[in-house]
């Protein structure tokens, strides 16, 4: 099969990682052999594996939804799935569901940077403050389109909220990948971010204050 | 599109600089151009990513040297260019400017503060709302304001698209390769659009309802119709649909600056013909000026004046 990356692309990640990468990354990635039953597998696997040559931190592990133990400990739910761990192993607490591709192979990127830092990510003091008051486990869905300047942005915040909360999992969700989830969520403009599976929601990406907001008055009850 | 896109990765940054640009559309990229060429030390703040409107349009066909080129594709190249004289981009919002010393300090919503001896306003603007019952309660029923964002939560499906203008037209036709039925409600007897693109949704499957607003959006879960007002007869009747795309204008992304800048009574921020505001070093440029033409060869060509004109302060 042809590359999916351009030349120029797959030079710019080697640059790109060659200066940011500090530590390994472990990508795991769900696919099932039912290929009509995940369209985007094997393109994602494959993107995966042409990410996984620019440099020699990333690895990729690939595992079956269908028959692998990995998939009840991390809980996905869903494929095609992408989930990252640090040089220690630890989970990152964030999952792409859907390829990302389009806008939101950027965030993929940067997800694989903040994972070689071991989360180590730019969020404000007092975001990081008030993610301490945050004791029970919560879970923010991001759905997009690959077309969405916008989404991104919120993948991002959900992803780096998870990285510096133990109890928060940041999911990106490719709405037109998972029509009846989005159906149920009643998703017809993105990014729209659900928390705790309809406990809240709201649409756009906000800034990070009024993000952590939203979230919190979810976790407060309010 | 590209299917795999890189333009939004961040680089690393420091904090102090000549040019501070808000906003990396086409006319803070093309600042941002002019001022890497210019040997400044200059930063791009962009919220999400970086290219602006254009992203939101599926064809441009009205910048020279492209006969026809997607938004996506052209922003890029915006940025690369951008990105080849030295410009530094980081995605943060700013949240807080104070533009009236010196030294500009600026402020991010994660926290971080940057100084620059000279800014650039390229925040550009928003979709304007319709204001009327229904629109806030459908948000995210339904209604949206980007057609290369949501089109797809419409396939085969029927929606209405509002406005006459050049954004309502071509998001409109965009609109007519996936949805079922397109209906463009407008409230003249005719189009503003470009000419060309008028044509294009005459032939096209795309309705037209004349003379008439929206007064209403209404259903129970999700968009089951809106309620349509012919002006002329004063008949308000109710049309079916699922989707409502609105494009009744723009509103300027200038809220962060009201205090310190000068600004015409919708917001819009007013400039000499050099692009400089009522402030010493801090420029205006697109969409979000007070200006006769909101293009992106006109927001290209704001950014060449304003840093050429900027020079001066570093001489």
């Amino acid at each position: 099969m042809a590359a999916l990356l351009s030349e120029e692309d797959r030079k710019y990640l080697v640059d790109l990682f060659e200066k940011e990468l500090k530590g390994e990354v472990k990508i795991l990635f769900f696919g099932s052999k039912r290929k009509e039953e995940c369209e985007y597998c094997d393109l994602t696997e494959q993107i995966l594996q042409e990410l996984a040559e620019t440099n020699n931190k990333i690895t990729i592990e690939t595992h079956d939804f269908d028959e692998d133990a990995l998939v009840k400990k991390y809980n996905v739910e869903m494929v095609p799935a992408i989930l990252m761990l640090d040089s220690e192993g630890n989970d990152m607490r964030i999952r792409y569901y859907g390829i990302p591709s389009g806008y939101e192979f950027s965030s993929l990127i940067e997800d694989v940077i903040a994972t070689s830092k071991k989360g180590e990510v730019d969020l404000s003091s007092s975001t990081l403050k008030k993610l301490e008051e945050i004791k029970s486990p919560l879970k923010l869905q991001v759905f997009v389109t690959p077309t969405c300047p916008y989404c991104p942005r919120a993948v991002l915040m959900a992803h780096k909220l998870a990285m510096k909360s133990p109890n928060i999992i940041g999911e990106m969700i490719e709405a037109n990948e998972f029509p009846d989830l989005s159906m149920q969520y009643n998703v017809s403009s993105v990014p729209h971010i659900i928390i705790n599976e309809g406990e809240g929601e709201f649409v756009g990406a906000l800034p990070e204050d009024a993000f952590v907001e939203q979230i919190m008055s979810v976790v407060k009850g309010v | 599109m590209p299917l795999f896109n890189l333009s939004n990765v961040s680089k690393p940054k420091e904090t102090n600089y000549d040019v501070a640009i808000i906003g990396a559309g086409p006319g803070g990229l093309a600042s941002a151009i002019y001022a890497g060429r210019a040997g400044l030390k200059t930063i791009v703040f962009e919220k999400s990513t970086e290219g602006g409107q254009i992203l939101l349009t599926d064809m441009i066909e009205d910048y020279p040297g492209f006969v026809s080129i997607s938004g996506n594709a052209l922003a890029e190249n915006f940025l690369n260019h951008a990105k080849a004289f030295g410009s530094n981009f980081t995605n943060e919002e700013i949240i807080e400017a104070d533009l009236t010393s010196k030294i500009k300090r600026l402020k991010t919503d994660l926290g971080n503060e940057y100084t620059a001896k000279t800014v650039v306003i390229a925040t550009g603007s928003n979709p304007r709302k319709l204001g009327v019952p229904g629109e806030e309660e459908f948000m995210n029923r339904g209604v949206s304001y980007c057609a290369v964002c949501d089109g797809s939560f419409f396939k085969d499906k029927r929606v209405v698209v509002v406005g006459g203008g050049d954004s309502a037209v071509e998001e409109g036709l965009y609109m007519t390769k996936i949805a079922k039925e397109v209906t463009l409600i407008h409230r003249r007897d005719k189009l503003r659009a470009q000419k060309i693109a008028q044509e294009r949704a005459f032939k096209s499957k795309m309705k037209f309802i004349w003379d008439s607003v929206v007064t209403e959006i209404g259903g129970s879960k999700n968009v089951e119709y809106v309620m349509i007002k012919n002006l002329k007869t004063n008949e308000t009747t109710k049309y079916p649909t699922d989707g409502v795309f609105i494009y009744v204008g723009l509103i300027p992304n200038t809220q962060i600056f009201k205090d310190q800048i000068k600004t015409d009574e919708n917001g819009f921020i007013l400039t000499d013909e050099h692009m400089e505001t009522n402030l010493e070093g801090v420029y205006a440029v697109g969409d979000v000026r007070k200006t006769p033409l909101r293009q992106i060869v006109t927001a290209a060509a704001d950014g060449a004046i304003a840093v050429i004109d900027m020079t001066k302060y570093f001489d």
